[in-house]
């Protein structure tokens, strides 16, 4: 009988030897040595700025993932990330077959998307065909999600809801203001914005006096800014990427055209926008998806129930400083870049694997806070949780006047007239 | 009403229309000595902007002083490369010279992105407008403009009545006949290369002056496009035929926008892109050699 059990015994404790071994060795296979990010990145070209800063922005958070957080926990184990990005020249060509590249030859595990929408919309195919994860942090356009796509989920929010705050704003500022001028690039992102604010402005009761888009690569918009002044406008929106936006407001202090509020899409939030036009860009808006100086913190992120993570604003802005190896601050393409790394990290935690379904399946859960604020997608990958500002230029200093939550100053309202700032006003308040 | 709006863009699209083909005169005299596309034409000009940049943030001058500065830089670059590389490609196949000038554009975009960085820039020079009831011109725009007819009307000179330029009109004719009665034609395509690459770069001011904002090393490629559509019209070995060709795209270009705009639905500032290529089928259809190129 002791010899039945003690046999018996023997042969429970070697099944047992063998699966917690077999378990072991299959969970050491499955865990990589390191997880690789593949990024097609427009450095030079069109959109070589905002692929300067996107670059910065997740090299920086990829630092903190490996140092501060001490890699991605998959398994038991912290695995550290790798970077992996070419210059795609701003082009879609040259989108697509990076990422067949950054795909079958640098076996990647995620493919990041490069800045803007037609891009991001030029690769999203590609990586469907390979059932590749591709994270979009620069391409806006809602038209990307309605395609059907599984694999793309966006850090960037829709741009359909760009201009919303700043018709929100001055309807709830100057309610006499009605008359809106509407002047966008004609390109897949800027058509989202138009057709969002078109929408927004007609259900706030504003009357649209005047409508129409331009060419991309355009290099004089007298014609229609002429055509625009007829209408006598009190407010205009519009733009679309960056020395358009800047012709924009230039051509438009040539012809006097002199209005309550300008705000731009995209050019004017940067400091190239103030370097480049000085006086005359005071008082100009811009929405924005972050600007140095919002207030997301631990503290915050508790208070709306979501967990954070990432480094603190402050510290996002060293590591990024350190990453491109210059002394500027970050604008909101590097932060959206940035903290798409850390989205996908908690994906791939909650997921507990690489496989880009899994960690795709696992990102259509996750909400969570970082420095850039609030995550969340749909069930297309559109995301919903992230909230735009609007920023404007007041005495060479951009400044975070909508939503009233996170303004960090009160809005100059009207702008001042071009002639006026011309001779040097500024657009600051008393 | 319309009327008002129509001739204040005709008046705009004049003054541009002469910086326009300003900008085409070099791809021109180029084309017409060398019979070389220059694909990087575009590359040139923005030198000529970061030149007027240069000159005006580091120094506090007027852009103005920038021509002769970009015309000088202009030409060095000009022997530079034609010297180094354009001199070995004359007799070789077309696609050589063509893919020779799209490398020289990409190389110097490449170069101005390393010294300047990617961002946009511009700076601002106020020196009043003039504010007419149709429409304001500022005075940067009138002084960019007589600055292309006075280099246009130099040029004319420079090729009617002087010696060089006889030689220049000789080898656009016919290079070997110009060989045969002693002219050096080495020398020619040298300094018609040098010429053509000073008058685009010196282009590069001119532009800032209309549009002093959107600097940026890959600026040149807009202007590539419209320079190939104006070389076309003005007749395409023909650098004064090039600056009226301009001047009749800035029309088209400025005057259309403003009829198109009356038609319900459609987008009238895409239309008119699309009215300046259909003339461009039309006049190759039609007149192979340019609207006011030689039979």
């Amino acid at each position: 009988m002791k010899g039945k059990r003690l046999l018996g015994m023997i042969t429970f404790c070697a099944i047992f030897g063998l699966i917690f071994a077999t378990t072991n060795t299959l969970m050491a296979q499955k865990v990589p040595e390191k997880i690789i990010i593949g990024h097609p990145e427009g450095m030079s070209g069109t959109y070589a700025k905002a692929g300067e800063q996107a670059i910065g922005g997740v090299r920086a958070c990829i630092k903190w993932v490996n140092q501060t957080y001490g890699g991605v926990k998959i398994g038991g184990k912290k695995v550290p990330l790798e970077y992996k990005y070419y210059d795609c020249e701003s082009k879609k060509e040259g989108v697509t077959s990076l990422i067949e590249r950054l795909i079958t030859v640098d076996k990647v595990n995620v493919v990041f998307a490069p800045y803007s929408s037609g891009l991001t919309l030029a690769g999203t195919p590609v990586a469907e065909k390979y059932k590749m994860l591709y994270m979009d942090h620069g391409g806006a356009s809602d038209r990307i999600f309605q395609q059907g796509y599984k694999y793309i989920v966006q850090t960037i929010g829709p741009g359909t809801r760009y201009h919303m705050g700043t018709l929100d704003m001055i309807r709830k500022i100057d309610p006499a203001a009605k008359r809106v001028a509407m002047v966008y690039e004609d390109d897949e992102f800027s058509r989202m914005v138009l057709k969002g604010a078109e929408d927004h402005a007609k259900k706030l009761g504003f009357e649209i006096v005047f409508n129409r888009t331009y060419p991309g690569k355009v290099t004089d918009l007298t014609p229609v800014l002429s055509d625009m002044k007829a209408a006598k406008p009190d407010i205009v929106i519009g733009g679309g990427h960056y020395e358009d936006g800047q012709l924009f407001c230039r051509q438009m202090g040539d012809l006097d055209i002199n209005v309550k509020a300008l705000s731009l899409v995209a050019s004017a939030t940067l400091p190239a926008f103030h370097n480049a036009l000085k006086s005359l860009a005071e008082g100009v808006m811009g929405p924005s998806h972050w600007e140095y100086g919002v207030t997301y913190s631990v503290e915050g992120a508790k208070k709306v129930n979501l967990g954070w993570i990432g480094p603190s604003q402050d510290e996002f802005v060293k590591l990024f400083k350190e990453a491109l190896g210059k002394d500027v601050i970050p604008d909101y393409h590097a932060a959206e870049a940035g903290a798409q790394v850390l989205a996908y990290a908690l994906a791939v935690e909650k997921a507990r694997s690489i496989d880009p379904t899994a960690v795709r399946g696992a990102l259509g859960e996750l909400r969570f806070m970082s420095f850039y604020g609030a995550w969340d997608v749909d069930d297309t990958g559109l995301q919903v949780g992230h909230s735009m500002v609007d920023m404007q230029w007041q005495g060479g200093k951009r400044v975070i006047i909508w939503p009233p939550e996170a303004a960090t100053g009160k809005l100059y309202y009207p702008m001042p007239t071009f002639g006026d700032k011309a001779k040097g006003k500024m657009a600051v308040p008393k | 009403m319309i009327g008002a709006q129509l001739t204040g863009n005709l008046m705009q699209g004049l003054i541009l229309g002469g910086i326009y083909g300003m900008a085409t005169m070099g791809l021109s005299l180029i084309f017409g000595v060398l019979k070389v596309v220059n694909v990087g034409h575009g590359a040139f000009i923005m030198i000529g902007a970061f030149i007027t940049l240069w000159i005006f943030t580091a120094f506090g001058l007027a852009p103005v002083i920038a021509i002769p500065v970009a015309l000088i830089v202009g030409m060095a670059i000009g022997f530079v490369f034609f010297y180094l590389v354009m001199r070995r490609l004359i007799k070789a196949p077309e696609l050589a010279s063509l893919l020779a000038t799209f490398a020289i554009g990409i190389l110097l975009e490449e170069i101005a992105k390393l010294i300047f960085g990617s961002e946009f820039r511009g700076y601002n020079w106020a020196v009043g407008k003039i504010i007419l009831p149709i429409t304001v011109f500022p005075m940067s725009k009138i002084y960019a403009f007589i600055g292309s007819i006075a280099i246009a009307l130099l040029l004319y000179i420079w090729f009617k009545k002087t010696r060089a330029g006889t030689a220049v009109r000789s080898v656009v004719e016919d290079s070997e006949g110009a060989r045969v009665c002693g002219v050096n034609v080495g020398w020619v395509y040298a300094l018609s290369f040098a010429i053509g690459i000073g008058l685009t770069v010196t282009s590069g001011v001119l532009l800032t002056m209309f549009i002093p904002v959107g600097i940026n090393p890959y600026m040149g490629g807009g202007y590539t496009l419209k320079a190939f559509v104006i070389a076309v019209l003005g007749g395409l070995t023909s650098p004064y035929g090039a600056f009226f060709g301009g001047l009749i795209f800035g029309l088209i270009e400025n005057g259309s926008y403003t009829l198109f705009a009356l038609i319900p639905g459609v987008e009238a500032f895409a239309m008119t892109r699309f009215l300046s290529f259909l003339i461009l089928l039309l006049i190759l259809l039609i007149k192979p050699t340019g609207l006011l190129g030689a039979k």
